[in-house]
């Protein structure tokens, strides 16, 4: 589908059917009462209008100035991680969008002065004066970066690196670097002319700043001649690949690194020599997942077939997550010798949210803990030892959960075990088996 | 808003988080899908908005309900219960009503394997439930309404027709014991559930007279009697194989489907026939599901947009249809049960289109399996709801579908509901076939001011007609005004009715909107 406009915005809202589907996971993939449910806010709030039906409804009665705006509504709408498993659900029979609709209440309430929450307004600033939202000097933007790391100005592939991993996940940062080396692939960064993507800006509803940051990270890929970009950041790939072309195209290519990595190993460019004997379970972060899937361009015509019926011609495209990368990690885990892959009951396009997106962890972060905790539980129950990610947002807020929960499980990113399967890191896969053992 | 004394009463109770009377959480629970037409059939405007509740509290348990409804009582407020909350009767018919959103009560409290029945509460879904016992190869009744509500609430307050009803039967009949929070604050248990010694969940009556009847009778009483908290109610083998394979990405599943599943869709051509074949295949105890559509609903059950539904041609095109799916454990029963089929085929010079004009998605047998039909009733406009709602012998129920034709039709000529060709219908059967239910699913645009006030009116003179032509009591009648229309012509139960509210709620605590007052 294309992104909603007022239109839609408008009659969509009135047409909640309040069934609370959304509230679960596709009801043919419910597997045990533990884990039926799909959205962290009902989940830990209850109240109705934390659900993502509950907040078409809200949108509808602010619309209908039946409520106002205030800081009591703001609240509600921003305890959620805009994880949009509520879609999917929906989607299954429904037409309604209910994360589009979340995001575009989010902009209205920005439009009132109500949004975003304060410590949101906080980064956003920091963003415009240092580029990233942790306050870091831009200069230390690069400080991830280790010497023996070959660099090529003149690659044609670009590692978009991302706030979180040059400033507070480097081990993702180094690994990405260090497998492109192992296999041989030039590749450029941007260095000090990399910004932040807007992923936290647009997902609290700050339209205007984000389309700055956008067009200032393009104007830059963009006079450097780049073929492909590729990003360890599962946030700012889906900003990339799924929010920058409903404002500007561009002509390269993106890429996440678990599709890049799939790929070279497909092609034989890397050879896991090492065995990592353990069992593994894999989180699907929702940028990499459900939501990194384009928008469709849709031209056609809704034509009424009788009264009160109306069909579209052709079919309106809807986002069901199909677009997401699901099988690309999978394929490299399975791929490490002697490592058992085992998943949790929710996987790919219905994966639980780990809690960090939408400006929770920086608002609201015991619901980012607690939404940490439960998925920490789920893969606990796999039996797994260690669980696996590709973003580096669900890394800091899973391994928060695990933290928290007291939990035995390790948290690595798949590129950071895809190195020690590699012999990348021998003492550190020399531990991690000892710590098993 | 509450009272301040009030509130912080009840935030005693529940803790102040799971208790909010601001203005956001009380007009969001105002909204409930069909609450228009609701409001047009009461002469009020057309919106989707009851009363607004004076707060919304989250209780966790039994005796927090119990000392909710105790603190309603001494302020004279009124209480409603909802379990999911879908529909217009969670909804409050004044704004001096507290609504009790029963989420956080969601355990399983058993699954009693040998003795076929399961305790819940009121948050446990269908889909999670049937999760459960699919391990112990076992399934439970769902609703049309589809897994995602609750159980509880069927078996409870409501009335509990199901496409899987020939295998799982009906809400209203599979309850056994019930723990009930009495409108007075009073704990009240049902059958065994009350027993001094021994006491389990496995009946639900005595000793002495019943009070199941009393607890829901006939459509339930939409918590104008109390608060469920626990209930058992039966379980049923599951008809196949546990095994439940999906691949691809929703809503795009191919399911595995099992061994000894086989779908029957027949044109009966006509009604008289349609009653025949009904009755045989139901005598012969075969059949996971036995439902009459109209010709559009079936085209929907297959279909998961109004798009997809216009290539389901070969089907849509047929006068009376039948859907008959069998569903067997083992190759003998599997082979048993077809024989029996091609027979009543063959007497019945039947033909069945699955396999040779028409097949469906695998997908459809993963949601007859998981009792999600009835949720594609949403497709076409995104509106719909029943008129009728009789239960009765295939022939009256038959009968209620030929002479509603008209009727239907003289709507559908003014455009304000879908078309269907006024044969819009759905029959299932119960008991091997010792009675059927009939409701009318009819399709309106809740978005549009004409459609919901024709809808209303549509639902207003089919009320008048089932009661002038002698069709039974459909669903919906509920609220004192229709319980005064129909209960003269129905051996006066309304004053019987009213004697059961006043005993069981002297001070008239739980909201009757959707039941009958003491008046
Ligand atoms: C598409 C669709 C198809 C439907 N098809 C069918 C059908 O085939 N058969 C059928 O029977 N119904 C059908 N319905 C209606 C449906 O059954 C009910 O809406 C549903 O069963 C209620 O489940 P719930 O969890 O939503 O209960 P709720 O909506 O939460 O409650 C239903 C009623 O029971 C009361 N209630 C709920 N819990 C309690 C409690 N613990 N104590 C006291 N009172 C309580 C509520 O106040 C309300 O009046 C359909 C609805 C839809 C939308």
């Amino acid at each position: 589908m294309m992104q909603l406009n007022e239109e839609e915005y408008q009659m969509m809202i009135k047409r909640c059917l309040r069934c609370s589907i959304c509230k679960w996971i596709p009801q043919v993939q419910i597997k045990s009462q533990k884990y039926a449910t799909a959205c962290p806010a009902i989940d830990l709030y209850n109240f109705h209008p934390y659900s993502g039906g509950g907040k078409i409804i809200l949108a509808l009665t602010l619309e209908m100035d039946r409520i106002k705006p205030s800081e009591e509504l703001r609240d509600i709408v921003y305890k959620c991680t805009e994880c949009g498993n509520c879609a999917i659900a929906c989607k299954f029979l429904n037409t309604l969008e209910p994360l589009e609709i979340i995001m575009r209440l989010r902009e209205k309430l920005v439009d009132a002065g109500y949004g975003p929450m304060p410590k949101q307004e906080a980064y956003i600033q920091a963003v415009k004066k240092h580029n990233n939202p942790y306050n870091e000097p831009h200069e230390n933007r690069i400080e991830w970066l280790p010497d023996d790391i070959q660099i090529d100005p003149n690659a044609k592939v670009l590692y978009y690196v991302g706030c979180t991993s040059s400033y507070r996940r480097k081990e993702m940062a180094i690994a990405a670097a260090r497998i492109m080396n192992e296999a041989g692939v030039p590749f450029n960064i941007l260095s000090d002319e990399e910004y932040c993507c807007g992923s936290p800006i647009l997902r609290v509803g700050e339209i205007n700043t984000f389309r700055q940051v956008l067009n200032k990270n393009l104007d830059v890929i963009e006079s450097k001649e780049i073929e492909t970009v590729i990003f360890s950041c599962a946030g700012c790939y889906d900003t990339f690949k799924v929010d920058y072309p409903l404002y500007r195209d561009y002509e390269f290519k993106v890429l996440h690194t678990v599709e890049f990595f799939s790929e070279l190993l497909e092609a034989g460019r890397l050879k896991l020599t090492k065995e990592i004997p353990l069992k593994v379970t894999y989180h699907d972060p929702c940028h990499l997942g459900r939501n990194a899937e384009r928008y469709e361009q849709w031209d056609g015509d809704e034509v009424q077939i009788m009264p009160l019926i109306s069909i579209n011609i052709p079919p309106k495209p809807k986002k069901t997550g199909k677009g997401g990368i699901y099988e690309p990690p999978r394929s490299i885990l399975k791929k490490i010798p002697g490592l058992t892959f085992v998943e949790m009951e929710r996987i790919r396009e219905y994966a639980y949210c780990c809690g960090a997106g939408g400006g929770v962890k920086s608002a609201f972060p015991e619901m980012a803990v607690n939404t940490a905790k439960l998925r920490i539980e789920e893969a606990e129950d796999t039996g797994a030892e260690i669980i696996v990610s590709a973003c580096p947002f669900c890394s800091t807020n899973l391994q928060d959960g695990i933290n928290s929960r007291g939990s035995k499980l390790k948290y690595f990113d798949i590129s950071e075990l895809l190195m020690m399967a590699l012999g990348l890191e021998p003492e550190k896969l020399k531990q991690i088996l000892g710590e098993a053992a | 808003m509450l009272q301040k004394q009030v509130l912080e009463q009840f935030q005693k109770i529940v803790g102040p988080e799971n208790v909010d009377d601001g203005e956001v959480m009380t007009n969001a629970y105002s909204y409930n899908w069909c609450m228009e037409f609701v409001n047009s059939m009461e002469g009020k405007e057309p919106l989707p908005f009851s009363s607004i509740p004076k707060a919304v509290l989250l209780p966790s348990n039994v005796e927090e309900v119990q000392q909710i409804v105790r603190i309603c009582n001494k302020y004279n407020i009124q209480f409603k219960a909802q379990s999911t909350g879908l529909g217009p009767w969670n909804q409050p018919s004044s704004d001096n009503c507290v609504i009790l959103d029963l989420r956080r009560m969601n355990k399983i409290i058993k699954i009693d394997e040998r003795n076929l029945f399961a305790v819940v509460e009121p948050y446990v879904s269908g889909a999670q439930l049937q999760a459960e016992t699919m391990k112990v190869g076992l399934m439970v009744h769902m609703p049309g309404a589809g897994p995602q509500v609750s159980p509880l609430a069927s078996a409870t307050s409501m009335n509990g027709p199901g496409f899987t009803s020939p295998h799982t039967g009906h809400s209203a009949r599979n309850v056994l014991g019930v723990e009930w929070v009495l409108p007075d604050g009073e704990i009240l248990k049902l059958g065994s559930t009350g027993l001094k010694n021994n006491s389990d969940w496995y009946i639900g009556d005595g000793p002495g007279p019943s009070l199941r009847g009393i607890m829901r009778g006939w459509a339930g009483a939409k918590s104008g009697i109390g608060v469920f908290t626990k209930v058992a109610f039966k379980l049923f083998p599951y008809p196949c194989s546990t095994k439940f394979k999906l691949s691809g990405i929703s809503p795009n599943y191919e399911f595995e489907i099992p061994d000894y599943m086989k779908l029957y869709v027949i044109d009966c051509k006509s009604y008289n026939h349609l009653e025949k074949v009904f009755l045989k295949i139901e005598e012969e105890e075969i059949s996971f599901i036995c439902s009459h559509l109209s010709s559009y609903g079936l085209g929907a059950i297959f279909s998961n947009s109004i798009e997809s539904l216009l290539d389901k041609i070969p089907i849509v095109g047929m006068k009376v249809p039948l859907v008959v799916l069998i569903a067997a454990r083992t190759k003998r029963e599997f082979e048993y049960k077809q024989k029996v089929m091609s027979k009543i085929m063959i007497d019945f010079k039947l033909e069945n289109v699955i396999g040779s004009k028409y097949n469906p998605n695998s997908l459809f047998y993963a949601e007859a399996l998981r009792s999600n039909l009835g949720l594609h009733g949403f497709i076409a406009t995104g509106g719909f709801q029943s008129s009728k709602g009789q239960c009765d012998t295939v022939k009256v129920c038959l009968k209620t579908t030929k002479m509603s034709i008209p009727l239907k039709k003289k709507y559908i000529k003014r455009g304000v509901i879908g078309n269907d060709f006024g044969e819009g219908v759905w029959i299932t059967s119960y008991e091997s076939g010792h009675y059927f239910h009939i409701e009318s699913p009819t399709m309106f645009d809740q978005t549009d001011e004409k459609s919901v006030k024709g809808m209303a009116e549509n639902m207003e003179e089919n009320h008048q007609f089932d009661l002038i032509k002698h069709l039974g009591a459909p669903f919906f009648v509920e609220g004192d005004k229709m319980h005064d229309l129909f209960g003269p012509e129905m051996m006066n139960y309304h004053i019987w009715l009213r004697k059961i509210k006043k005993a069981f709620d002297p001070n008239g605590i739980a909201d009757s909107g959707f039941y009958i007052s003491a008046k």
